[in-house]
């Protein structure tokens, strides 16, 4: 690591960090925290589960909508703001290889969404369980799988980053059109979304196995093997995709073009 | 140092630059033309953004895309008024030389060193985003200078400069060439570049129009007289000399000032040469001379509309 991985390092998480973006991120990072305090207000005393609370809206709110969403903004806007502020042509002119430039600050991305989501995932806890009992959760192992979670869709959104001219959009197209519901299909759909594999690896309540009353929840092929397999896949194929198409690829501001 | 051998690109439908062949070396070329004539997307190709879509551009003997090997040796100041606004002018020259592999002590001298020379000190801890465009443009410069690269690739380096400014960065190449840099100088504007270079690349409708020294381009001009404005209070007695030398096409009298001429001929290199003879023989007394066609505004539109 040199001291130019550093500096595109350090000005990547500012650039993140940045007002205009802090204060929806914010929004987001506070959105299951609130849901479930709403929720222990309405739901009478003793029929609050707080484990139960906690799975669900880790699973759905957590996982299957702040991460997606928070990797998909980070991850797309790792070229696309220096595209849109002209300024990566100071970045493609310096000596240093391009897959290094794009690495510093998919680094940055990543940590940026891995910290919001566990940040999300710890209010959320401690919105359901107070400040006792945490040993009931399974946090370590979500703040895990987040972070996994961040890297794999992180990746993703770089891919689309390094190769569409509006990324954030078919971004949340992606977000809201296919992992919003894909996982929740029945049958082999779900195998398509990316969400149902972290699911597997990272199972709350329900989801963990297929029940008589709903089969289709989780299908016997989806095992923790095989989301291991597809995870681990999807972060190596699209990251290194990434990296080569910034590579190979030009980049010239639209204006400028 | 910059070799180019038809080198076309297209941008889709669009030609950005037209089946270019030239050689730059040391010394400060400018490269001329007006706006949308191709002088960017040439500074791309030789800046290892943009591939050429036929033909080659080598820089230093190899291909300059994406190539840090070949970037370490370039310093490119780009046209584009957009920078990191919320760095300073320090932050941002600190992390570009990082990026150019500088660190320690000699990324903080060479950091000082840079902005110094663009005199840009006084400002450097204010954020870019307060700059004016004078600021902005003398913060550029200072990334390209930073890691001392042996070729400098300036696109409208002057744009957006006070006319002191000008003449600081005007002298800040010329003393760079001087040191044995090669520079490449884009502009539209044709008096800006007269100050720095006779050596010019003339860019039109995406195509090389001419290239080389901008007094011999000129005397390859046949077809366009070169004038000479000359201000003496006996007027029409020197044209009347003027006249009997074999290559003078015409001599025109000011009926409003009769204190000057102006002569049109085909061979200005004999002109100059005769000329002091023809006054020292006769005891004129040559008040002003003057040759409006010695500059580039003129030779740009000779061969653009000629």
């Amino acid at each position: 690591m040199t001291m130019g991985d550093l500096y595109l390092f350090g000005k990547a998480l500012r650039d993140l960090v940045q007002a205009r973006k802090l204060v929806p991120v914010i929004g987001l990072v506070l959105l299951p925290l609130a849901v479930a305090l709403i929720w222990r207000s309405l739901v009478p005393v003793g029929k609050f589960v707080p484990t139960q609370v906690y799975d669900q809206l880790a699973r759905s709110l957590v996982f299957g909508f702040l991460l997606v969403l928070l990797a998909c903004v980070f991850g797309t806007s790792v070229v696309s703001q220096e595209m849109e502020q002209q300024t990566i042509v100071y970045l493609l002119t310096r000596p240093m290889p391009r897959w290094r430039i794009l690495l510093s600050k998919f680094v940055a991305a990543l940590l940026a969404t891995a910290l919001a989501a566990g940040l999300a995932s710890l209010l959320l806890a401690l919105g359901t369980q107070g400040l006792h009992h945490w040993g009931q959760l399974p946090l370590t192992r979500d703040l895990l799988f987040l972070a996994l979670g961040s890297l794999a869709y992180g990746g993703l959104f770089l891919l689309l980053g390094t190769v569409l001219q509006r990324p954030l959009l078919f971004g949340l197209l992606y977000v809201f059109g296919i992992e919003s519901w894909l996982p929740n299909l029945p049958g082999s759909f779900k195998m398509l979304s990316l969400m149902a594999y972290l699911w597997v690896l990272a199972p709350h309540g329900r989801a963990t196995a297929p029940t008589p009353a709903n089969p289709f929840l989780v299908t016997a092929a989806l095992t923790p093997a095989l989301a291991w397999r597809v995870v681990v896949g999807v972060i190596v194929i699209s990251v290194a995709g990434a990296l080569i198409a910034f590579s190979t690829r030009e980049y010239v501001p639209r204006q400028d073009a | 140092m910059i070799h180019l051998e038809h080198a076309s690109r297209w941008y889709g439908q669009v030609i950005g630059v037209n089946d270019v062949t030239c050689h730059l070396s040391s010394g400060i070329t400018a490269l001329l033309g007006p706006n949308g004539a191709g002088k960017s997307t040439l500074l791309k190709l030789i800046t290892g953004q943009l591939r050429p879509t036929t033909g080659s551009v080598l820089v230093f003997g190899e291909k300059p895309f994406a190539k840090a090997r070949v970037l370490r040796r370039i310093g490119y100041c780009p046209e584009v008024e957009s920078s990191y606004d919320d760095l300073t002018g320090r932050q941002f020259v600190t992390m570009l030389a990082a990026m150019a592999g500088l660190a320690g002590r000699l990324l903080r001298k060479q950091v000082e060193e840079a902005i110094g020379r663009v005199g840009m000190a006084p400002n450097a801890d204010r954020k870019i985003g307060g700059y004016s465009m004078g600021m902005r443009q003398r913060i550029k410069l200072a990334q390209a200078l930073v890691h001392e690269p042996e070729l400098l690739i300036l696109d409208e380096p002057l744009s957006g400069l006070d006319p002191l400014g000008r003449r600081e960065v005007t002298q800040l190449l010329v003393d760079l060439a001087r040191a044995g840099r090669g520079i490449v100088v884009s502009s539209h504007i044709l008096h800006e570049v007269e100050q720095l270079t006779h050596t010019i690349l003339l860019m039109h409708r995406n195509r090389l129009l001419a290239q080389g020294d901008i007094r011999q381009i000129r005397a390859l001009i046949d077809a366009h007289p070169h004038r000479i404005a000359i201000a003496t209070r006996q007027a029409r007695a020197l044209a009347k000399e003027l006249l009997d030398l074999p290559y003078v096409l015409s001599v025109r009298l000011d009926s409003t000032d009769e204190a000057s001429l102006e002569v049109e001929t085909r061979s200005p290199e004999q002109f100059y040469a005769q000329f002091p003879d023809v006054v020292c023989t006769h005891g004129f007394v040559i008040d002003g001379f003057d040759s409006p066609d010695n500059n580039l505004e003129a030779v740009f539109g000779y061969l653009v509309d000629g």
